[in-house]
């Protein structure tokens, strides 16, 4: 079982009709436990995701193939953020993946096989693709400037776009929208988000002249545009590591 | 590995600067997180590395539940405001786990014992809010997957994700007591009081052997990163 395969094994869960996920409506005692505990637990790590930025992704093993997505981020400090990926900004949204963002200087200190597995940011900033919902280009620049140098590691959980009703099979690689054949966004796909949210992208392309990307473009970064190859993740049956059990 | 300040910071990276303060400040008022602010729910556990038993870590997961079958969580590492997010981890009923085929079943753990055992447990929250929860847990299968192995040393997120397992009662599922201990005196809690209290959920008639599939077949599964050529018959670049 691969991540890249078109078409998980048939079951309910990847038949696309009925709602994602499936399962019936919650109950009244538990819908009292979401009350109770947001009341008394302290969610400190979930309340640091403030950051919230729409763009578009696309799988490794096939850029062709593109989705939406909605980022919360934890700028953790300012060479790092994590983020929580979702397929919308509703409070019905999936949980889709994890991305990791870190600035050029924590990039360049990686090794040439773990640079391999990231994605360069400058492209979809400058086009104009990654918006800040509801927050006005001038409070966002610095931000976008600073991320616009950054580089991503995109883990990609459930795929919803094939169908999945439920996270089936393995995550996938997910690359950054990138000025090439395959990584140039769907214009129907950017129209959707667009008038979802009452964007309109091509009106916010000047004000991101003159955000430039990473001082030094890696050549390891957006790996599948230099060399033609894409990542995928199977899943492998293996002999458990021997070790002996407690006590 | 380049880092500023301390060399243990995990991650590495210079304080927040002013101008992304302001922009954080600035979010935190005009947008609305809507899908973030579902996650209402902090349960502290424990898991184990599928392909290395011997590598058992605590987790906090911050839930969402969906509908009443389905949760979607974000495990951290701890549960401070700067702890690090190491994975996702989605629990299913048992209904809608049956009827997923074998393959992806062999992927996904059950919880019955790391409920009845304590290992799951509510901080802050009275048991007796937690025990109709407790009850639906206790039958639900999870899959999960982490993304940031900390507990190995890595200061950022490096190679594949990897499959998680649950605690269980028996050989290599079994939770080392001074993890647990650990996790017990910072939070206030106590496992073996939480698993005599639990004593009363109902075990589940039945947990399918694909789950927790160390167990019966004494294999695990591990991700191989694999290089796919890009389709020729596109236009490149």
């Amino acid at each position: 079982m691969a991540s890249s395969d078109k078409v998980p094994v048939a079951c309910p869960a990847n038949h696309g009709e009925g709602k994602e996920p499936m399962g019936d409506p919650t109950k009244t005692t538990t819908a009292m436990l979401d009350r109770g505990t947001a009341m008394m637990q302290s969610l400190k790590p979930i309340r640091q995701m403030s950051l919230h930025v729409c763009s578009f992704a696309c799988y490794s093993h096939d850029p062709g193939c593109q989705i939406e997505v909605h980022i919360y981020g934890h700028r953790v400090n300012q060479d790092f953020l994590q983020c929580a990926v979702y397929d919308s900004n509703s409070s019905k949204a999936h949980l889709i993946g994890i991305e990791y963002i870190v600035s050029e200087k924590l990039f360049e200190s990686l090794s040439p096989e773990e640079q391999k597995l990231w994605h360069s940011h400058d492209y979809e900033i400058q086009k104009a693709l990654l918006v800040t919902p509801r927050v006005p280009e001038l409070v966002a620049k610095p931000e976008l400037k600073n991320l616009a140098k950054s580089y991503g590691k995109f883990w990609c959980t459930w795929q919803l776009d094939r169908g999945d009703r439920l996270p089936l099979g393995v995550p996938s690689l997910m690359v950054s929208p990138q000025d090439v054949n395959l990584g140039r966004i769907k214009p129907e796909l950017v129209k959707k988000r667009d008038e979802e949210h009452g964007i309109s992208s091509e009106s916010l392309k000047p004000s991101r002249d003159g955000i430039s990307g990473p001082e030094k473009k890696n050549l390891v970064a957006d790996y599948w545009v230099r060399f033609r190859k894409g990542f995928a993740l199977d899943v492998v049956e293996t002999d458990m590591k021997r070790t002996a059990p407690f006590p | 590995m380049a880092s500023s300040g301390d060399e243990d910071q995990v991650p590495p990276g210079d304080p927040v600067t002013v101008s992304t303060l302001v922009i954080d400040a600035g979010t935190k008022i005009m947008q609305r997180r809507l899908p973030v602010k579902q996650m209402n729910t902090h349960v502290s556990t424990f898991a184990i590395y599928g392909g290395d038993m011997s590598r058992q870590i605590e987790t906090h997961h911050y839930i969402h539940r969906v509908n009443d079958e389905f949760l979607q969580c974000a495990v951290f590492a701890s549960d401070h405001s700067d702890a690090p997010l190491i994975g996702i981890e989605y629990v299913i009923s048992d209904r809608l786990y049956e009827n997923l085929p074998q393959d992806e079943q062999k992927l996904w753990h059950s919880h019955a014992y790391e409920v009845k055992s304590g290992s799951w447990a509510y901080p802050r929250l009275p048991e007796v809010v937690a025990s109709p929860e407790l009850k639906n847990i206790a039958k639900t299968y999870g899959k999960f997957w982490c993304t940031w192995q900390i507990d190995r040393g890595d200061k950022l997120p490096m190679g594949a994700p990897e499959l998680m397992m649950s605690p269980q009662g028996v050989g290599q599922g079994v939770l080392r007591p001074e993890l647990v201990k650990r996790r017990d005196e910072k939070y206030n809690i106590s496992t073996d009081e939480l698993k005599q209290r639990r004593a009363e959920i109902a075990e589940p008639e039945w947990i399918n052997p694909m789950a927790d599939y160390w167990k019966q077949h004494g294999k695990c599964f591990v991700l191989d990163i694999v290089t796919v050529e890009m389709n020729r018959n596109e236009k490149f670049p």
